[in-house]
């Protein structure tokens, strides 16, 4: 079904911040602790000093993000990068769109982004379909996810556990969205 | 440990009979973590010069776009008139709180709106770089908090 669908490679974006982050020669001690915790576990980006200001929401957010998006067990690494991918496309956060459709394509293949950044929903097999439907429907406001959505997933072969997991990937983004975009910009 | 009923429980209206109550403790790390958050943003110990009373109204104000009374519950209505207006969606008289509450509802109902120039009003209404990095964690944590309440509440009573 994807075969006449040309296969997208998305190339990594620069995420630029708009107000000054934290300078490692200038930060407090408790700033520097902080940074040790990363998203990702990846290198201390801008992102991560810009957050860095406040040290105490960046920690804990940093741990929770960590926790939902690489937690042993439970829902595939690929759906809950989908479930980031459709809330980002939602809140116009380009720069996380770019990054969690690369992860997806990484684990699962580019059939499915590739699909989406054509425009081509109609391409995605049953389960993507239902975790882009409630992907978007929950990161509406108000949310307006509903029990058709639930069912959706449980028909795809989503057990309770899984569509838990799928909600606080989806819901996390809601948060990390609103400060990737705002904060900064990408190209 | 965190205490139950937590935040979201509450939001829920969740006991700890129900089969979700069981489905949530199968990710104690999501509900700790989340507990976690909600202090770092409220009740932080470096409150940046943001009150905890000033945190709260204005998360009262974005968790009222979630349409879910139990939720809102959860961020009291403030004493203090002026912290009254930013909390109820009104337009607080005080410039500084009147640049808050423009910011916070284009953030909880239109993020893909947001550019440079936001933050430019926020900091000429008085804000510093630290407290513009604490309000949007905030604001962005109770926008994570109404999702997965949302979420998990479609969850409720047939749980597997």
């Amino acid at each position: 079904m994807n075969d006449h669908i040309p296969q997208i490679t998305l190339k990594p974006l620069t995420w630029t911040p708009h107000l000054p982050p934290v300078e490692i020669a200038e930060a407090t001690p408790a700033q520097l602790e902080a940074m040790k915790v990363t998203p990702s576990a990846k290198k201390v980006s801008p992102y991560v000093r810009t957050l860095a200001h406040d040290p105490d929401s960046y920690v804990a957010r940093t741990v929770l993000f960590n926790a939902i998006m690489y937690a042993e067990g439970g829902l595939e690494r690929a759906d809950r990068e989908l479930g980031a991918l459709g809330a980002s496309l939602v809140n116009g956060c380009q720069y996380c769109a770019n990054v969690h459709a690369r992860q997806h394509a990484r684990l699962n293949g580019t059939a499915a982004t590739s699909a989406l950044f054509a425009g081509r929903r109609d391409a995605l097999n049953a389960r993507d379909a239902a975790i882009m439907d409630f992907a978007e429907a929950l990161t509406a406001t108000p949310p307006c996810a509903d029990q058709s959505h639930v069912a959706a997933l449980r028909a795809a072969g989503m057990s309770d556990p899984e569509i838990q997991d799928l909600v606080h990937s989806i819901a996390i983004f809601g948060w990390a969205n609103r400060l990737m975009h705002p904060l900064g910009h990408s190209d | 440990m965190t205490g139950s009923p937590d935040a979201i429980d509450s939001a829920i209206g969740l006991s700890p009979t129900d089969s979700l109550h069981a489905l949530r403790a199968l990710r104690p790390e999501f509900v700790s973590g989340s507990e976690d958050c909600r202090a770092a943003v409220l009740t932080p110990a470096a409150d940046l010069g943001l009150s905890p009373a000033l945190r709260m109204a204005v998360a009262r104000r974005v968790a009222a776009t979630a349409e879910m009374p139990r939720l809102l519950a959860g961020y009291p209505a403030p004493a203090d008139p002026a912290l009254a207006a930013l909390a109820e969606g009104e337009t607080p008289e005080d410039p500084a709180l009147a640049a808050l509450a423009r910011h916070a509802d284009m953030i909880a109902r239109t993020p893909r709106a947001a550019s440079a120039a936001h933050l430019a009003a926020l900091q000429e209404a008085g804000y510093t770089v630290p407290q513009i990095i604490a309000l949007s964690e905030l604001l962005a944590y109770v926008c994570y908090q109404i999702r997965v309440v949302a979420g998990l509440s479609l969850l409720k009573g047939d749980a597997a």
